[in-house]
């Protein structure tokens, strides 16, 4: 076994360290440097892409359940609206706040804020539903300035400024490319109709040929929204996503 | 049967000079009660043992000392200390809210606790906390401001201040507790090693002056012949048994929050906590003074003027809270040592220092 031995300092060593803390301390008592910050009375700020509370927008939203297939701690939950699409509801007491679900948004629905202290009375609350993703939560804003960190050669410093910092950020959200759903063989469809369910903007509609008594599945390339569900339940797998042109 | 006016002109002889009150008080002495309260009050031994540096400065330490502490020990580490009551003081009050809240709260006392004891020692600690201050001289060369005048003055203080730890030890023995009992034996095994230094210090301060009447020590430490420049070594050893002998950081052994959550104090709460929390501060304040007296020239300093003996006081008590702000801010310099390595300094280093110390006191008293 090796043993490792407490470090030998002869007795000029051990003045000098001396001397060096107490006269750091004393340094620090006259000019700290003071890198708390007053946090109701004034908040930090933080970066723009800050990964915070989540808001929704319906009018964007494709239903594409994108989000709720990503999300890693399977905090995002489709449930049926009244108008019978789905939209994602968000269970912060599950969410570990990756932003994968508004990394994955095509149409730009999610998207995060620099909301990072909300408070819930019991894990139900937590559970958050479409309606309330919607807007941001009451804050009661305390803050009278803003606190930045900025590095110095070797230390960190503060810089305050006046003023509120804005928590929700504004940028733009992004525009995704616009898809549209094709089916690249249309001989291999076996007619399971499973795409025309799966379908919420009603694109996909299925036509009986009496003559040859098949039935045909169509695409509505204007109806069509490019959320891709079809193409991941498409049991023949002959579906694909492609740029709409 | 006391002749009620032999008693007044005893005290009237033997008043705080103030030139800046004088006008103001000369009427009122005049009046037949308010008269004997402010001779009373004026008298030099009751205003030296109860206004100033005795029991009414002791509480407001008590009051200001762990505020500062905590406040300095905030800014060394980066931190902003107490703020959130009157913030716009920097929380100055933190300390009343404290002991509002220490009044408001249950005593709890366990059933295997010592009850009287363990509710009586808190208090009595005022007995040894407060005795050594009949000794004390806040005065000059020259100028003495001292209650009692005993040539054997140093010794008393010395004994007293060595009965302390007896109080600790038993309210450690009262509370039954297991973190109690080693926080006690702690505090008894650091008795020992930082007692034996301490008092060899102060008799080689007594065989420098060549007096142990406190009235001596100040007078032998006329001008800038403090203590200190005289012999610095016993300063150094002095001041280190100090910071052991109340349980600072370096050596917080007994009171080891992170081993034994505040030692003999672990079964305290409400009021008598706070009593018991404050037990070290009063020991603190004690000994500063004592290191003031000893090493620091007493009450010397320039005069400031109007306020006549009431300045020796108050540089008095301006020395001993510079030397109490040095010791409470080793707390935010040094981690905590050992008990071995403690005692390893007590046995080892500070009573060779303490032996050294008296060679020195030899050389520059005695022989030169």
């Amino acid at each position: 076994m090796k043993k490792v031995a407490t470090p030998e300092y002869d007795i000029k060593d051990k003045l000098k360290y001396h001397v060096s803390a107490l006269s750091t301390a004393a340094k620090e008592v006259v000019m700290p440097l003071n890198i708390t910050t007053h946090y109701p009375r004034e908040r930090r700020k933080w970066p723009d892409c800050f990964r915070g509370y989540i808001l929704f927008d319906p009018e964007r939203c494709i239903s594409c359940f994108e989000c709720s297939f990503v999300c890693p701690a399977n905090a995002i939950w489709m449930k049926e609206a009244p108008s019978g699409r789905y939209y994602p509801t968000l269970d912060y007491g599950k969410c570990i706040f990756c932003h994968f679900c508004v990394d994955s948004c095509p149409g730009g629905a999610l998207r995060s804020t620099k909301i990072h202290d909300v408070a819930y009375k019991n894990m139900d609350e937590m559970f958050t539903h479409t309606e309330e993703m919607i807007e941001p939560p009451e804050i009661i804003r305390e803050d009278e300035g803003y606190v930045e960190y900025e590095i110095d050669k070797e230390d960190l410093t503060l810089k305050r400024t006046k003023g509120k910092d804005k928590l929700i950020v504004d940028v733009a959200p992004s525009q995704g490319v616009p898809m549209v759903s094709l089916c690249i063989d249309r001989g291999s469809c076996i007619a399971c109709k499973v795409c025309e369910k799966v379908c919420e903007s009603g694109a996909v509609s299925s036509l009986l040929d009496e003559a040859k008594m098949i039935i045909k599945m169509k695409i509505d390339s204007e109806k069509c929204t490019g959320c891709g569900l079809c193409v991941k339940e498409c049991s023949m797998q002959i579906l694909r996503l492609v740029r709409r042109e | 049967m006391i002749d009620i006016n032999a008693v007044i002109s005893m005290m009237m002889n033997n008043q705080v000079d103030i030139p800046l009150l004088q006008p103001l008080l000369k009427p009122m002495l005049e009046m037949p009660l308010v008269g004997y309260l402010i001779a009373l009050v004026l008298w030099k031994p009751f205003f030296v043992l109860i206004l100033m540096p005795g029991f009414a400065t002791l509480g407001i330490m008590l009051l200001i000392l762990p505020w500062i502490e905590r406040k300095m020990v905030g800014r060394m580490q980066w931190r902003v200390g107490p703020r959130e009551i009157s913030p716009h003081t920097r929380g100055i009050i933190q300390l009343l809210a404290d002991s509002l809240r220490f009044l408001f709260q249950e005593v709890i006392i366990h059933k295997d606790a010592h009850r009287s004891y363990f509710l009586q020692f808190p208090f009595l600690y005022f007995i040894p906390v407060l005795l050594p201050l009949l000794f004390i001289n806040a005065g000059t060369a020259g100028n003495p401001l001292v209650p009692i005048v005993s040539d054997y003055g140093l010794q008393l203080m010395v004994a007293l201040i060595c009965l302390m730890p007896v109080f600790i030890l038993g309210v450690g023995w009262a509370s039954n507790n297991r973190f109690a009992f080693i926080g006690t034996v702690r505090e008894a095994f650091l008795y020992f090693a930082y007692e034996i230094p301490f008092i060899i210090v102060v008799l080689a301060m007594i065989v420098l002056y060549g007096t142990s009447n406190t009235v001596g020590v100040v007078n032998a430490q006329s001008g800038v012949w403090w203590g200190i420049i005289q012999n610095p070594l016993a300063a150094l050893t002095f001041f280190i048994a100090m910071v052991m002998a109340t349980a600072r950081l370096p050596f917080e052994i007994p009171e080891a929050d992170q081993e034994v959550s505040f030692g003999p104090f672990v079964e305290y709460s409400g009021i008598a906590f706070g009593l018991a929390y404050v037990m070290g501060y009063e020991k603190m304040y004690v000994l500063s003074a004592l290191m003031t007296m000893l090493f620091l020239g007493g009450g010397s300093g320039p005069v400031i003027p109007g306020l006549g003996e009431l300045s020796y006081a108050i540089w008095f008590v301006l020395k001993t809270l510079i030397v109490l702000v040095v010791m409470a801010n080793l707390r935010g310099v040094y981690p905590r040592y050992r008990l071995d390595q403690a005692l390893k300094i007590g046995w080892g280093a500070m009573l060779i220092l303490a032996l050294v110390a008296v060679a020195w006191s030899l050389v520059m008293g005695v022989i030169l």
